[in-house]
C-alpha cells in the first residue's frame, strides 16, 4: 500500500513551536523562533554555522532548557519534558557529532535504541526478545552495515557510524525523525545511499522528517519545504525553489563569506 | 559473521566460563573443614581464614565499586562512605539499642542505598570528573560528621562492639555475598538494564533522547552497588569489633576497590574478582618480604601494570568489555 508519490498527507500540525528563545549568557541562540511541522512532511533546515540549528533540535527534544517559549507536539505540551519522556512519545533524533555507544557492538547498539515504555522494569531485568534483535539485525541489513554487527561501533568508519545512527534512529519506530547533518563527513557515495534511505523513508514508510543540512544539493533533491535561520531569527519558510532566491537568505550566506576574510 | 562470534560459540564459551566460577568457589566452600584437622592446619588455619576473609570482602566491594563506576561511568572516588554508614548502622544498633547482627545488617544495607539515592539524586547529573570530586567530598563530609555527632556514635574515639570470634562464620558471610554478587551482576550485565548502564556510560544524552530513563538506571544502579558496599561495612564492624572514623571512613579502601577493579578489567564482571586476589596476596607477599618499602613497591608496580596493559588482566585476554580508566574522563573533559 506504499503510495510512492501519493499526496495523501494530513495537514494537522504534528509539531509546534512557538517563540522559541534560548540564551547563553550574552549570546542570544534563538531569538523568538516559530515553526510548524505536519505529519508526512520532509523539511529541510538550514543556515550558516551557528545560526541556531543544532540548539533548535535541542530545544524541540529536550535537551536544552528553553529561556521562553513553547513546544507541543501532537497537541501536548512538551515543553519542560525530559528528553528520554519525548522520546518515547515518538520523536528521534541522530547528532551532529555521532552519539554512538562505541565500547557496545554494533548490533548492541541498535538493540539498546529500541522503544522503551513506562513501567517495564521486570522485563528490563531480562534479556532483549528474539523479536528485538530480529529488528535490530533486519535495520542493520536494511542499511548496508550487516556485516559489521559484532564489530564494535567505535571500530566503524565515519560514514557507517551515521549508517548506525540511522539505524538507531528507526529502532524505535518513531513519528517524527530530527536528523542533525546526515551527511557531514561522510564520503559521496555513502552520501547517495543516505539519501536514497530518507528519500524512501518519507515517502514509503510515512514519517514526518525534519533535517538539518550543509549540503544544498541534498536539501534541493530531497525536500519541498525549507526553513532558514540566521543569528537565531527565522529568515525564510517556505518551498525550496522561492527560498533559494529569496535576496535575504542569498545575503545570509554571502555575510557568512565576509566573516571568512 | 567470524566464527568465534556465532551464537552458539558465545553459549559454549560462558558454559566454561561457569565452571571457572563453579570450581574456585567450590574449593573455598570446604577450606575451613582443612582447620579441623591437625594436618589440614597446616595449611589453613585461623589467621588464613581471617585473610581470605578480607580478600573476599575486597572482592565484594571492587565488584560493587565496578558496578558503578565500571559500568556507568560514574566513577565514584567516594565509595567507602557506604561503607562507613554500614559499620556504623551496625556498630550503633548493637551498642546503643542491643540489637542482634544479623537483624543490623539489613539497616546497614538500607541506609546505604537510601543515601546513595540522596546523594546520587545531587550528585549524578554531575559528570566524569567533576562527579568523582564531589563525591571524594561527600565522603570526607561524613566522616567529619561522624567525628563530631559523638552522642550518636561515639565521636573520634570510636565505639567497641559486642566482641564475637568465630572466624568461619565471617569467612562464610564473607564468601556468600561475594558469590552472590558475582552471579547478580553478571545477569545484570547482560541484561537490557546492564545494557543501559554501558549505554549510559558510553553516552548519556544519546541514551536519553533514545528513550532510556538515565536518572532513574544510574540511580538504581547506584544504590543497588551503595547497599552491598553497607552490607560489608556492616560485617566488617562487627569482625573487627572496633569502629571510629578514621579506620571506617579509610580512602585507601576506595583507592583499593578502584586498583583491584583496574587491575582486573574496569567494566567487566570477573574482573574485579581477578583483580582483588591478585592485589591482596602481592600486598601480603610485599608486606612480609618489604616491610620497610612495602608501599613504595606496590604503587610502583601498580603503576607499571595500569601502564602496561590499561585494559587490565580480562583486557589482556580478549574480554572486549575491559575498558581503559583514562576513557572515562579523557572523554568527558573534552568540549
Amino acid at each position: 500500500m506504499s503510495t510512492r508519490f501519493g499526496i495523501n498527507r494530513s495537514t494537522a500540525p504534528l509539531l509546534v513551536a512557538e517563540g522559541l528563545v534560548k540564551r547563553y549568557g550574552g549570546l542570544t541562540a534563538l531569538a523568538g523562533v516559530d515553526l510548524a511541522i505536519r505529519a508526512g512532511e520532509l523539511v529541510g533546515l538550514v543556515g550558516p554555522n551557528g545560526s541556531g540549528k543544532t540548539t533548535l533540535f535541542d530545544c524541540l527534544t529536550g535537551m536544552t532548557v528553553l529561556d521562553e517559549g513553547r513546544v507541543s507536539y501532537e497537541g501536548a505540551d512538551i515543553t519542560r519534558a525530559r528528553p528520554h519522556r519525548i522520546g518515547r512519545l515518538g520523536i528521534a533524533r541522530t547528532f551532529q557529532r555521532i552519539r554512538v555507544y562505541e565500547a557496545m557492538t554494533t548490533l548492541d547498539n541498535v538493540m539498546l535504541s529500541r522503544a522503551w515504555s513506562d513501567n517495564e522494569l521486570p522485563g528490563v531485568l531480562g534479556r532483549p526478545s528474539g523479536e528485538t534483535t530480529e529488528r535490530a539485525t533486519e535495520l542493520l541489513a536494511l542499511l548496508g552495515i550487516a556485516e559489521q554487527r559484532n564489530e564494535l561501533a567505535g571500530s566503524l568508519s565515519w560514514g557507517q557510524q551515521r549508517l548506525l545512527e540511522l539505524a538507531m534512529v528507526l529502532m524505535p519506530d518513531p513519528e517524527l525523525i530530527l536528523l542533525d547533518e546526515a551527511t557531514s563527513g561522510v564520503n559521496p557515495g555513502l552520501i547517495h545511499v543516505i539519501k536514497e534511505r530518507i528519500h524512501s523513508l518519507n515517502r514509503e514508510d510515512r514519517k514526518t522528517i525534519l533535517m538539518i543540512e550543509h549540503n544544498v544539493e541534498v536539501i534541493a533533491d530531497l525536500c519541498e519545504r525549507v526553513i532558514v535561520l540566521d543569528h537565531g531569527v527565522k529568515i525564510a519558510d517556505g518551498p525550496v525553489d522561492a527560498v533559494f532566491r529569496d535576496p535575504t537568505v542569498v545575503e545570509a550566506y554571502l555575510g557568512r563569506e565576509e566573516i571568512v576574510e | 559473521m567470524t566464527p568465534g562470534l556465532s551464537p552458539t560459540a558465545v553459549e559454549d564459551h560462558t558454559g566454561r566460563r561457569r565452571w571457572l566460577l563453579a570450581m574456585p568457589v567450590a574449593v573455598l566452600a570446604m577450606l575451613p573443614a582443612l582447620t579441623l584437622f591437625e594436618a589440614g592446619e597446616r595449611w589453613v588455619n585461623t589467621s588464613t581464614l581471617f585473610s581470605l576473609t578480607q580478600m573476599l570482602m575486597l572482592v565484594t566491594l571492587a565488584s560493587n565499586w565496578n558496578f558503578i563506576s565500571g559500568l556507568t561511568g560514574y566513577v565514584d572516588f567516594g565509595h567507602a562512605a557506604f561503607f562507613g554508614l554500614g559499620a556504623y548502622a551496625t556498630g550503633i544498633l548493637m551498642t546503643k539499642a542491643g540489637w542482634p547482627f544479623f537483624a543490623t545488617l539489613g539497616v546497614g544495607a538500607a541506609v546505604a542505598a537510601v543515601a546513595a539515592v540522596l546523594v546520587g539524586r545531587a550528585t549524578m547529573h554531575l559528570k566524569g570528573p567533576y562527579f568523582s570530586i564531589a563525591m571524594l567530598g561527600t565522603f570526607a563530609a561524613m566522616r567529619e560528621i561522624v567525628r563530631v555527632w559523638r552522642p550518636l556514635t561515639g565521636g573520634g574515639p570510636g565505639m567497641t562492639l559486642p566482641p564475637y570470634l568465630n572466624r568461619p562464620l565471617f569467612y562464610y558471610l564473607a564468601l556468600a555475598q561475594a558469590v552472590l554478587i558475582a552471579m547478580l551482576y553478571q545477569w545484570l550485565r547482560r541484561s537490557q538494564f546492564g545494557a543501559m548502564m554501558v549505554g549510559i556510560r558510553e553516552n548519556e544524552p544519546g541514551a536519553e533522547m533514545r528513550g532510556i530513563n538515565t536518572l532513574a538506571v544510574k540511580l538504581s544502579a547506584f544504590a543497588f552497588a551503595a547497599a552491598s558496599t553497607g552490607l560489608v561495612g556492616s560485617m566488617w564492624a562487627y569482625q573487627n569489633t572496633f569502629i571510629d572514623p578514621d579506620i571506617v571512613f579509610s580512602d585507601a579502601r576506595t583507592i583499593e576497590m578502584a586498583l583491584a577493579s583496574v587491575l582486573g578489567g574496569l567494566g567487566t564482571i570477573a574482573g574485579p574478582i581477578v583483580g582483588s586476589a591478585i592485589l591482596y596476596w602481592l600486598r601480603d607477599f610485599l608486606w612480609a618480604g618489604f616491610l620497610r618499602s612495602h608501599l613504595v613497591l606496590e604503587g610502583l608496580i601498580l603503576i607499571a601494570v595500569v601502564l602496561a596493559m590499561p585494559r587490565g588482566i580480562m583486557g589482556l585476554i580478549g574480554n572486549r568489555s575491559a575498558i581503559d580508566p583514562r576513557r572515562l574522563f579523557a572523554r568527558r573533559t573534552r568540549r
